[in-house]
């Protein structure tokens, strides 16, 4: 608050200065303490020296003012001007003493606004309560001149708020635009406000000075024109009252800036001015009583009548603070009201009371008897502080008007003050340039309006300047700020702005302390001495385990061993997976791969070794291509003699070969044992199967679809059975010669049990009833089975003992072993499923003979043969060399027998019979005298026989062909074999072989009619040593012609 | 640590600007696709500059303050250079030392997320960090 109502003083004195001192010309004292103030605010702007210094000095002028004024009553006046005279010619030389005496009028008006104060002071008594006075004062005018006065120029920002305001009035002349006249007249009025409101002796002193001046007609003229714009102004007023400090330091910064533009030729301007200030008053005061409370009009009344009260009580209201800034106001308005009354009265009239009043005061200070000329002196003192430059400029104008209606001699002074002025704002504007020369350049740029030709000389006061360049530019700037302001709330409703997310631009966490030592310290003084990893090597460097490496490669074309893989070696992924294993798939995968794999290696080992059987190369029979024999070199085959071989019908490669007791003891748990035999042609290196079995077998089976069971009839009478799939634990298993073998004891024997059904006669045949038909058979019968019957269980065995007694056997499986064994069904192996069920006995002696046949008693059944084609009918072989045709259910058939052509019983025994694989109806018979016989099933009498084809020998062996229709092979007791070929010559063999000199005790037929791998008829022989051997018969008897079976057919046909 | 930010105002006012008279304006609400504010780009441009000026810097106090600033500046020319049209570009640049101490530095913006963006690019040594972030607030 100091600096600036230091220089807000300053700057008001600048130009009063010069009043005063003209005024002070008459009066001495107070001149010199002017001289020095007048220095000062060009000091100021100079130097910018703190205000306190001036301040300093102003205090000790003001100590002297008083000692001035003391001495001065004594003293005469002439003297004390003469004194002051040396401090005024020092500076100014031009101005004289007479031109003082005019100016005592503002001398007045300069010193009217320090009287309140000095009153004051007066009555305290002390010089420092009257500075505090001055000060507050001050402070109170501050609020609205001081920004606008005091404010050196390098600070503009404060009063380019001020301007924005006057800007438009700025632009606009007065008449035409009436809001900015409006605002004008009332920042006049304002301001006037400002200037003698404050001090009850500012109006006496206004008056003073304004009627000296003579009012011209215009003024009156003005003042009715815009009267008609009072309610609009009183609106202007009321809303301006608000922010009252701040629209009346825009009014006097409006004030300054006018004067600039317009500029001292504006005469009128100047005069309305003057006519307003006059106006205001009055208009306000009616304004006042419309609008304001009882309390202020009724003070306001009560300060007409009284004005020394009204001012010490206003005086009052101001020193005690701000706060009270409106009730100050109103006391203004009082003193505006004063003003008018003081019109009306006359101009002495209120001279008079202002000397009365300061009169009081002064009689009130007691010790303090100073004069009026002292005492307004003083008031012009205070005054200044508010009057500001506009009454320095404007009343150096109004002077020199008034000069033309006064004396040359008095023009003359107005003359004198004038060029001091010029001179005075002529340095002051020099210097604001200076210091402010872009807002002079902005305003020399805007040159085209009014103040065109204002030039920085002819600025009068800095602040004036000042004011008008940063107020056109805070002008421009304002318009633009408006302009962006709509813009922005335009696009503001076009655009939303938000928020954004709190970009994190960096997160350094801090370091830790060990980070942080380890970083600066953890590495001196250390260095790597060894590693140790076990406790227990101290003596090892480097004791980490070696790192497991593999060598993969995986590229195209591959390098090295590591391709696809690398070396198994160390790949530790296959233990650590444990596969799920489905344990009976694998072992049934398991059996059958070995198998083939078995199969494949020994037709590799017997194609790669020739020098193996070399005895098989001897055994090659001339009508063979060539042989494979059976290893029966195998410890327990040794020394047993072969009774039998069969073929199975439905796997022509499975061949079971009987073996008899042993003729010396080799293996003791087997020797009392007969042994069978299952081999399959292509694994002659050993049986497939080994089969134990307690009793002679004379005869033996295969299960018809599959050969998966066996069937044997023993010279007991019982019937066995054989499940080859049955588990090989449940066997006995013996390791002999470094193999181990099992050896499989039958699943189910009718041995001891089924006693009253069961043969009581050594077994000659067993027979399978044929698959095909039962497959059919069961399809009409019920069509519901289950396909397991139907393929492989769903048949019949046939047995036929030598009493002639045919029982059929039903075979039965078992849903479920039962390792523990079986209480109902005994001849059950324990864990074993098969078993036997009879079904019928035929008793042939009774059905086939009639009581006609007289040897019929002695007659001994052979052998059995059910028709492929009709598996109910069948034929059996007897020792009368008849062969018997029945069947099950015992129905006649014809014809019931098939006899030869020699008339007559004679006692040839049937040895063989056989049916044709090829479905004709036609079976062989071979007996024991040698003859042959080809009978059709619809004729007693053969169709052909010979008689003389063995050379009489008997027939042992008959078979027919399986791949070719028409050929059949015989083997008689001499060991020799016969092939026939029906089509080449049905009058005898086509070829003879003697198998020699190992007897031939057995042989089957094993062939296979593929298209694949080209057909094959192989002969399995047993010799009499007891070795088998396959011999594969030569192509031209294996391979079937085209028409092989019509051409039989026809040869049926046409035999006689 | 030491913070300069350069400002930069690209272009000024629109046509639109010339008539304030008129009742409708065009304002230009978006900038055009390829002159948008691209992070990617800015952060390029940012980590160029920083790797050139800061290879082998190292932190001291009084030469800070003026790396900073042209670093700031530096970097705003060349964004400006980038043709951001009427972006107004905000180049903030921090140093500070690195002695462990633990650093978190935020910013949030009130502005138009569909047109302003921001990126900042960090550069650490031994002795110093930087921290770069480039504002750009569209001019409608």
């Amino acid at each position: 608050m100091e600096p600036g109502k230091r220089r807000t003083k300053d700057d008001t004195w600048k130009a009063d200065d010069l009043r005063k001192y003209l005024w002070a010309a008459q009066s001495a004292g107070p001149k010199e303490d002017k001289k020095h103030r007048e220095k000062q605010p060009q000091k100021d702007l100079e130097t910018d020296l703190p205000e306190c210094r001036e301040h300093r000095r102003r205090d000790p002028e003001r100590d002297a003012r008083c000692r001035d004024r003391a001495a001065e009553r004594e003293k005469p006046h002439r003297l004390q001007d003469q004194d002051q005279d040396r401090h005024r010619d020092r500076r100014k030389d031009t101005r004289s003493r007479d031109r003082e005496k005019p100016k005592e009028g503002h001398r007045e008006q300069a010193t009217a606004e320090k009287a309140p104060s000095r009153g004051k002071e007066r009555e305290k008594g002390g010089h420092r309560a009257r500075r505090d006075g001055l000060r507050q004062a001050a402070g109170c005018h501050n609020l609205l001149g001081w920004d606008a006065q005091g404010q050196p120029p390098d600070r503009p920002e404060r009063r380019t708020q001020a301007v924005s305001k006057a800007r438009p009035e700025e632009r606009e002349p007065k008449g035409e635009e009436p809001e900015g006249g409006d605002e004008e007249r009332e920042r006049r009025y304002r301001e006037r406000k400002l200037r003698y409101g404050d001090s009850r002796d500012s109006p006496l002193k206004y008056w003073l000075y304004q009627e000296e001046g003579e009012r011209p007609h215009r003024w009156q003229e003005e003042r009715k024109r815009r009267e008609k714009s009072h309610a609009r102004e009183r609106r202007d007023k009321s809303a301006k009252d608000s922010s009252h400090s701040l629209s009346d330091r825009g009014g006097e910064e409006r004030r300054r800036d006018r004067r600039l533009t317009e500029g001292f030729p504006s005469e009128d301007e100047r005069l309305r001015g003057h006519a307003d200030r006059k106006d205001r008053p009055w208009r306000e005061e009616q304004w006042r009583r419309v609008a304001k409370n009882g309390e202020h009009r009724s003070r306001g009344a009560g300060s007409k009548k009284d004005e020394t009260g009204s001012q010490h009580a206003e005086n009052s209201g101001r020193n005690n603070g701000r706060d009270k800034d409106s009730r100050r106001k109103h006391g203004r308005e009082e003193g505006a009201l004063e003003w008018k009354l003081a019109r009306r009265r006359g101009s002495e009239e209120a001279v008079e009371i202002g000397k009365e009043d300061a009169d009081s005061e002064n009689a009130g200070a007691g010790e303090h008897t100073a004069g009026f000329e002292d005492d307004f002196e003083d008031y012009e003192d205070d005054f200044e502080v508010c009057d500001g430059d506009e009454d320095s400029g404007l009343d150096a104008l109004e002077s020199a008007e008034m000069a033309e209606e006064l004396p040359p001699a008095r023009r003359r002074e107005i003359e004198e003050i004038r060029k001091a002025i010029h001179a005075e704002n002529e340095r002051v504007g020099e210097l604001s340039l200076k210091l402010l020369e872009s807002p002079g350049q902005v305003e020399r740029g805007r040159g085209a309006g009014p103040g065109a030709n204002n030039s920085p000389s002819q600025t009068p006061v800095c602040g004036i300047l000042v004011d008008f360049a940063t107020a056109s530019h805070r002008q421009k700037s304002r318009t633009q700020a408006l302009k962006q302001k709509m813009r922005s709330t335009k696009l503001l409703r076009l655009i939303d702005l938000d928020f954004s997310f709190t970009f994190s631009l960096l997160d350094l966490p801090p370091v830790n302390e060990y980070d942080m030592y380890i970083r600066s310290f953890g590495k001196k003084n250390t260095k790597q001495a060894y590693v140790q990893c076990n406790e227990d090597h101290v003596e090892r460097d480097v004791q980490t385990e070696e790192v497991e490496t593999r060598e993969v490669w995986t590229q195209h074309p591959g390098e090295s061993a590591a391709v696809s893989g690398g070396s198994d070696r160390g790949s530790p992924g296959g233990a650590a997976v444990v596969p799920k294993v489905d344990t009976p798939r694998l072992c049934s995968f398991l059996r059958a791969a070995c198998q083939v794999i078995a199969v494949l290696l020994e037709e590799d080992r017997v194609a790669a070794e020739p020098s193996w059987p070399p005895r098989a190369q001897d055994c090659t029979l001339p009508l063979s291509d060539g042989s494979v024999p059976f290893n029966t070199g195998l410890l327990f085959l040794q020394n047993r003699r072969v009774t039998c071989v069969h073929a199975s019908q439905a796997q022509r490669r499975i061949v079971v070969s009987v073996h008899g007791l042993p003729g010396k003891a080799s293996a003791p748990l087997l020797d009392s044992r007969h042994l069978l035999c299952v081999w399959d042609i292509w694994q002659p290196s050993g049986p497939q199967k080994v089969l134990l079995c307690e009793s002679e077998v004379t005869c033996c089976c295969f299960s018809p679809c599959k050969a998966f069971l066996l069937f044997a009839g023993t010279a007991h009478g019982s019937v066995l059975v054989w499940d080859l799939r049955e588990d090989a634990r449940i066997h006995c298993s013996l390791k002999l010669s470094g193999c181990s073998w099992t050896f499989r004891t039958s699943t189910f024997s009718t041995d001891g049990v089924l006693t009253s059904v069961n043969h009581r006669s050594p077994l000659r045949a067993i027979e399978p009833v044929s698959a095909s038909v039962c497959k059919r058979q069961s399809c009409v019968l019920s069509p519901f089975s289950a396909p397991e019957e139907t393929s492989g269980l769903s048949f019949h065995i046939a047995s036929l003992d030598e009493s002639g007694v045919l029982n059929v056997w039903v075979v039965v499986e078992l849903p479920r072993a039962d390792l523990a064994g079986s209480i109902s069904d005994l001849g059950l192996i324990p864990g074993g499923r098969i078993k036997l069920l009879h079904s019928t006995a035929v008793h042939l002696g009774g059905s086939l003979f009639h009581k006609g046949d007289e040897f019929w008693v002695s007659t001994q059944t052979l052998n059995v043969k059910f028709l492929p084609s009709d598996p109910d009918r069948f034929v059996v072989g007897t020792d009368m060399g008849l062969v018997c045709h029945g069947t099950r259910q015992e129905r006649r058939v014809f014809p019931r027998l098939f006899r030869p052509q020699q008339q007559g019983v004679r006692p040839v025994r049937v040895n063989v019979v056989d049916f044709s694989p090829f479905g004709e109806p036609v079976f062989l018979a071979g007996c024991s005298d040698g003859s042959l016989r080809l009978h059709q099933l619809t004729a007693e009498l053969p169709r052909l026989q010979w008689d003389h084809s063995t050379g009489g020998r008997a027939i042992n062996g008959l078979h027919w062909s399986l791949t070719r229709p028409a050929m059949f092979l015989v083997w008689d007791d001499a060991s020799c074999i016969y092939v026939w070929d029906l089509l080449e010559s049905d009058l005898g063999p086509v070829a003879k072989q003697s198998v020699s000199p190992d007897r031939l005790v057995a042989m089957t037929v094993v062939g296979e009619a593929e298209k694949t791998r080209g057909s094959f008829l192989a002969l399995v022989l047993a010799r009499a040593s007891g070795s088998v051997d396959v011999q594969y018969l030569r192509r031209e008897w294996a391979t079937p012609a085209g028409d092989e079976r019509r051409r039989l057919r026809l040869l049926l046909q046409e035999a006689p | 640590m030491s913070v300069t930010a350069s400002f930069s105002a690209v272009d000024g006012l629109p046509d639109t600007e010339k008539n304030p008279g008129e009742s409708e304006n065009t304002y230009i609400l978006r900038p055009i696709f390829q002159q948008r504010f691209r992070p990617s780009v800015v952060k390029d441009c940012i980590h160029a500059v920083l790797k050139q000026e800061l290879a082998n810097a190292e932190y001291s106090p009084e030469e800070m303050p003026q790396l900073t600033k042209r670093l700031s500046e530096n970097i705003k020319d060349k964004l400006k250079e980038m043709g951001f049209d009427r972006y107004k570009m905000v180049v903030q640049v921090v140093i500070g030392e690195q002695r462990g101490e633990g650093v978190f530095m935020a910013a949030r913006c009130f502005w138009d997320a569909d047109t302003d963006n921001c990126t900042h690019d960090i550069f650490m040594n031994d002795s110093l960090f930087c921290v770069v972030a480039a504002f750009g607030c569209f001019y409608y």
